[in-house]
């Protein structure tokens, strides 16, 4: 019936019929098998996740932000004196503050804050049961809240930072050239390697079109070619670091300037530790 | 008005409870059919409003004390729907942090302050806009004045509805203290729970929310209100109700919003280091006392209230041990408007985008 109304639209739209071959007017019903390619479609998109959260971090430098030393200095030291804290009055100050920087982050970067520190704070609280049937609550709470501080600190400077700006600031605390150039070929490997594997994953996608059984083999020849690349790009690095003649040591050159906004974040992190001591007193 | 924990039996606890699921169910679908995502945000702005009213006790005659909720204000601006939520999410925090108001009470205190009010309150509210902007429109040659004075007429409206809207909550609540002991009572005779009748709970109740209490409702709720329309037009959403000024109906510029942000900002900022002014009104609102003031007060100690159920909370009463008492509230206020703000951008960033890709 709807064939047939189809046609007749189709010959009213087009009096002259004989211009378009009779097959090209006849309408398509074809509704291709349920493929079972589930995995490459997941496997594609929880690659395509960690490259997205790779080469274009989800929180972003703004105005007020310090520069990277000074963040990483800050969250550190704000991450110690929480867990040293013995005065539960200093954690709700800090936790005032990680709140209110959480709440300022953009949307994705808000959520896997939330998601993450409030996941580890509840998993805590969980492993803190018996202490409360115990009729510790407090200590079950003072965990909870200490747990959610720490993560969330954690997670809002590894957010806020895009992720050559951290391998940069590492070198503000002197940490080995060893270390960095070994964390920043790491980074830049995930990103090559992950950009083939996509492209491989893509490929399988594309050519394996309806249903058999090959897709399911075909996974380990896609974890092969990305070994094989990851092979390949390390001989490249090695020799394109011999042909630059490397010499063992890995000259990364200073990034970023200090702005002038890090010094209002570093007096604020001497207030937070006057704080600290004064409550450590009470306490 | 926050009912704390075994005030109300279990039973009754339960029953409010199971009132508000539906009621939270119906909200949340009302919300996601009407709230933009990109609106979702100021949402938790307007419940972080509502937080902070909260925290601004005023005192009674009769020693106790009362205090604002905004449930109309986010009503009219949000929508009565969307009030419920946001006020539900800000009363869940500030019984699980901060101790106000039971968790097992949660149902019944939203039921009265996330429920009852905003609805009777944007209720009458829309009845004075209806009543007012149609003889306005009748009387023709009158018209433009009329849409002069519309601002106006809506604060108007807004002072009436959050009158009658505490003072509904404030009913409702008295209700609930007062059938306590109607209901539960041991073979003594005595109170297993509230202890106060209705013939007292509700003129107790009713005397604060009628004059102190209910002024402060309707003073909160014009007066952000007012700021509101005037510093940040396109704050809420498009309401039928709203004066339908020109300002309103064109998008705001990139200037524009970013100065409507500064002024909400600005406004929530003087709310947070304003709240310690609730502690100068001293005393218990009525019907939150602690249970030995109870027990002194009726010559026994209610069952209920003797053996019941006591949530550790992070901030009890807003008070922080060692630090003074209005660093433990700006802090507690701080700590209240983060939560909302980022539940509420949360929410939006969790919401699926609407783009419409129908002909034009």
């Amino acid at each position: 019936m709807g064939r047939a109304s189809d046609r007749t639209q189709l010959e009213e739209a087009e009096p002259a019929g004989d211009s378009l071959p009779s097959w090209l007017v006849e309408p398509e019903a074809y509704v291709p098998a349920a493929d079972r390619d589930g995995f490459v479609q997941k496997s594609l998109l929880s690659l395509t996740g960690v490259l997205s959260r790779l080469r274009m971090d989800d929180g972003q430098s703004t105005s007020l932000s310090p520069s990277a030393p000074v963040k990483l200095a800050c969250g550190l030291a704000v991450i110690l004196m929480t867990s040293l804290s013995s005065n539960f009055a200093f954690t709700l100050v800090v936790l005032a503050g990680m709140l209110l920087r959480t709440a300022a982050l953009p949307p994705k970067a808000l959520r896997r804050v939330v998601g993450v520190s409030f996941t580890a704070a509840g998993v805590s609280a969980l492993v803190m049961v018996p202490a409360v049937l115990l009729g510790q609550s407090q200590s079950a709470l003072l965990m909870g809240t200490k747990v959610l501080v720490c993560v969330g600190t954690a997670m809002v400077v590894a957010l806020s930072t895009p992720v050559h700006e951290v391998t940069g600031a590492l070198r503000a605390f002197h940490v080995s050239n060893l270390v960095i150039m070994t964390l920043e070929l790491a980074l830049k490997s995930i990103v090559t390697l992950g950009k083939v594997a996509t492209e491989v994953l893509c490929a399988l996608d594309l050519r394996s079109v309806g249903k058999n059984r090959s897709k399911g083999t075909s996974m380990g020849g896609v974890g092969g070619v990305t070994f094989l690349k990851a092979n390949e790009a390390a001989r490249t690095t090695a020799d394109a670091m011999r042909c630059r003649g490397f010499g063992g040591e890995y000259q990364a050159a200073p990034r970023g300037a200090h702005k002038p906004i890090d010094l209002a974040w570093l007096l604020a992190l001497v207030a937070v530790g006057v704080l600290f001591a004064y409550l450590q007193g009470v306490a | 008005m926050h009912i704390p924990e075994n005030y109300l039996s279990p039973s009754t606890c339960g029953v409010m409870g199971a009132v508000m699921v539906p009621v939270w169910l119906h909200a949340a679908r009302r919300v996601r059919q009407t709230v933009p995502r990109e609106k979702m945000p100021l949402l938790g702005v307007a419940a972080a409003f509502s937080f902070l009213a909260m925290m601004f006790n005023v005192p009674i005659p009769g020693g106790t004390t009362g205090h604002a909720v905004c449930g109309t204000l986010v009503a009219i601006l949000f929508g009565p729907w969307a009030a419920v939520l946001a006020i539900s999410i800000a009363l869940a925090i500030q019984a699980v942090l901060f101790g106000d108001g039971g968790i097992l009470a949660l149902g019944a205190n939203c039921f009265n302050m996330a429920f009852v009010l905003p609805m009777v309150g944007y209720g009458i509210y829309a009845l004075v806009m209806r009543a007012f902007t149609s003889r306005s429109s009748a009387e023709k040659p009158q018209a433009r004045e009329g849409r002069a004075q519309a601002p106006a007429l809506e604060l108007v409206a807004a002072g009436v509805g959050s009158y009658v809207g505490i003072n509904a909550a404030a009913l409702c609540a008295a209700i609930e203290f007062g059938i306590q002991p109607l209901l539960f009572s041991n073979a003594a005779g005595q109170a297993l729970y509230c202890p106060y009748p209705l013939w007292v709970s509700v003129p107790a109740m009713l005397a604060g929310h009628l004059t102190v209490a209910g002024a402060a409702e309707a003073i909160f709720t014009v007066g952000i209100l007012a700021y509101v329309r005037k510093t940040a037009p396109s704050f809420g959403i498009e309401g039928a109700l709203a004066p339908a000024d020109e300002a309103t109906k064109t998008a705001p510029t990139a200037s524009q919003a970013h100065a409507a942000r500064a002024s909400l900002a600005a406004l929530l900022v003087a709310l947070v280091v304003l709240t310690p002014l609730g502690l100068l009104a001293t005393g218990d609102a009525w019907g939150e006392w602690a249970t030995e003031d109870v027990a002194q007060s009726v010559g026994y100690t209610p069952a209920g209230m003797a053996d019941g159920w006591e949530w550790q909370s992070l901030l009890p009463d807003y008070s922080l041990g060692g630090l003074p008492d209005w660093v433990g509230y700006v802090l507690s206020a701080v700590i209240g408007v983060a939560l909302l703000v980022i539940a509420f951008r949360a929410i939006a960033a969790g919401m699926k985008s609407k783009v419409d890709f129908g002909t034009r």
